[in-house]
């Protein structure tokens, strides 16, 4: 990974980052698109697994500052999401429309999923309302997000890393 | 070679992913008490910025979300703001109309003025006083401004009362001086505004009036109390008639802003209403005088003309008896300080009174009345043909 590209991605991240406390509070959807997990999926396909596992460790902890009663349950799901989407890479990102979709409609699906459960805050009904209903809404709409954002930030983002 | 880097980067991976996996269940088995020190200074410090773009994204969405509540209360306003004018007229109006029953005290109908569909010229109002308040045909209806028109018949609740532009109108007029009388009555003959005129007719060749001067009612006739302010003078208007001059009259009320109205009982016009528009006029000459003499200067010139009429009030006294024992006539007595009239000096009276500098625009003084000559009354108004 070069500087160029490095700093190209440094730049998408913020990018991402900016939109998520600016964008969607201001669309305030009650299936809101997570740009944050975008970034860093975006982030962990261009650096190694442990690298990616820092930057959702990071991301998480950011995210979890707004939330103290459930602190530590982003991190923990942004961290493992983002291993495993740095570790399956080759996989996904082949260039293919529908992969990348998919890619990050499972990247959001998975984190609310360790959240839901790690936080042990929802019960019954409700667990299954936000798992099967506002999650898997969410994630299509993040997805969506993340392919219009895949299309408008081509110049800045290369082929990602094959490990 | 490369077999070792690889497995030794995931190795390395593997550590960071454990680290970062205990780090993560560190903070969420923190305590309560733990956790949010933590989560306080993250948004202190590297979350401070973000969460500023946050704060100010939500204070959009909730400015958006209230737009057309904003712009309902803003048009709610602007209808409100709309109406504030008409609102303030109408309570200067309100304001007047009660000044004038002060001044006229007794021999009065108060009565709305219902206009018609407002198509066109309106001739005729109906009054939301009739017969059970004393209103009467032929009673003179008038409003703080001036004559408005004249009851032509009653029912027990309301009256029809035709205002000045109506063709039978017909008033008997004069001058303020008493010098020119006339007959009033609508411009029929013009075309656009000056339709809404009026005209005053018969006035003596030799009797000439200026341009601005008040007409009032002259009294004669007994249909309108002497003394009602009609209009003032535009322009001298060129007749065939040699005889007589005829003057344009720029009405004192306009029918269609008249919303509240006096009827004058029969008593009232005989008894008269003179002095009451004469008395709003020198009174407001008078505050407008007081408040243009705000400096020091005239006050001081003005307390010394006062202490100057009392000490020839006080000589005045003290020689009273002698006056009236030489003379026969008892002199007058002197002007109080807040008296604001002014009569001449009549030519055989013996007291000598300081005559008071008037403003140039006091109308206060007032003149001895004289009566016109015999040859130059006008004939008395006609009643008007039943419309």
């Amino acid at each position: 990974m070069n500087t160029s590209r490095a700093i190209k991605g440094l730049v998408v991240f913020a990018v991402l980052v900016t939109l998520h406390y600016t964008l969607r509070p201001l669309l305030g959807w009650r299936a809101p698109v997570d740009f944050l997990i975008i970034a860093v999926l975006l982030m962990a396909v261009r650096v190694r697994p442990g690298a990616a596992a820092v930057v959702g460790l990071l991301s998480g902890i950011a995210a979890d500052a707004l939330t103290p009663e459930s602190f530590g349950t982003g991190a923990l799901a942004f961290t493992a999401v983002a291993y495993l989407a740095s570790w399956l890479k080759a996989v996904f990102f082949a260039d293919n429309f529908a992969l990348n979709g998919i890619f990050f409609f499972l990247g959001k699906w998975a984190a609310d999923l360790v959240i839901v459960l790690a936080e042990r805050r929802l019960h019954g009904l409700d667990l299954l309302q936000q798992v099967l209903l506002w999650s898997p809404l969410s994630a299509l709409v993040t997805s969506a997000a993340g392919l219009v954002l895949l299309v408008v930030l081509r110049p800045l983002l290369d082929e990602p890393a094959v490990a | 070679m490369a077999r070792t880097a690889r497995s030794s980067n995931s190795g390395a991976d593997t550590v960071l992913l454990i680290v970062c996996l205990v780090l993560a269940l560190i903070a969420v088995v923190l305590p309560g008490d733990m956790r949010r020190p933590v989560a306080e200074a993250l948004r202190r410090s590297a979350l401070a910025p973000l969460l500023k773009l946050q704060g100010a994204a939500e204070r959009g969405r909730a400015a958006i979300a209230q737009h057309d509540a904003t712009v309902v209360d803003r048009d709610s306003m602007a209808v409100r703001a709309m109406t504030i004018a008409s609102l303030e007229s109408e309570n200067e109006r309100l304001r007047r109309i009660l000044g004038l029953a002060q001044r006229l005290r007794w021999g009065f109908v108060s009565a709305e003025v219902l206009h018609g569909k407002g198509l066109g010229e309106e001739f005729t109002v109906a009054l939301t006083a009739g017969d059970a308040a004393g209103v009467r045909r032929l009673s003179p209806v008038v409003a703080p401004e001036g004559l408005v028109g004249m009851v032509t018949s009653t029912d027990p609740q309301t009256a029809q009362a035709i205002v000045w532009s109506h063709p039978d109108f017909r008033v008997s007029a004069m001058s303020t001086d008493g010098k020119a009388f006339g007959i009033v009555r609508p411009h029929i003959g013009g075309t656009g505004a000056s339709r809404y005129l009026l005209e005053m007719s018969n006035v003596p060749f030799r009797n000439s009036l200026a341009t601005g001067a008040l007409i009032v009612s002259s009294g004669l006739g007994g249909t309108y109390p002497r003394g009602i302010p009609i209009g003032t003078v535009m322009q001298e208007l060129t007749t065939a008639e040699g005889w007589a001059r005829t003057y344009l009259i720029r009405p004192s009320v306009s029918p269609g802003d008249v919303t509240s109205v006096m009827v004058l009982s029969p008593q009232k016009v005989q008894t008269g209403v003179a002095s009451v528009w004469t008395s709003v006029a020198a009174a407001d000459s008078a505050a407008r005088a007081i408040a243009n003499a705000g400096d020091d200067a005239a006050r001081r010139a003005a307390l010394a003309e006062l202490a100057a009429r009392h000490a020839v009030t006080d000589s005045m006294s003290v020689d009273d008896s002698t006056d009236v024992n030489e003379s026969g006539v008892r002199p007058p007595r002197p002007p109080a300080p807040g008296d604001s009239t002014l009569r001449a000096q009549k030519p055989g009276d013996s007291v000598v009174r300081a005559p008071r500098p008037t403003s140039p625009g006091d109308t206060t003084v007032r003149r001895r009345r004289r009566r016109p000559p015999a040859d130059s009354v006008p004939p008395v108004a006609a009643p008007p043909r039943a419309p």
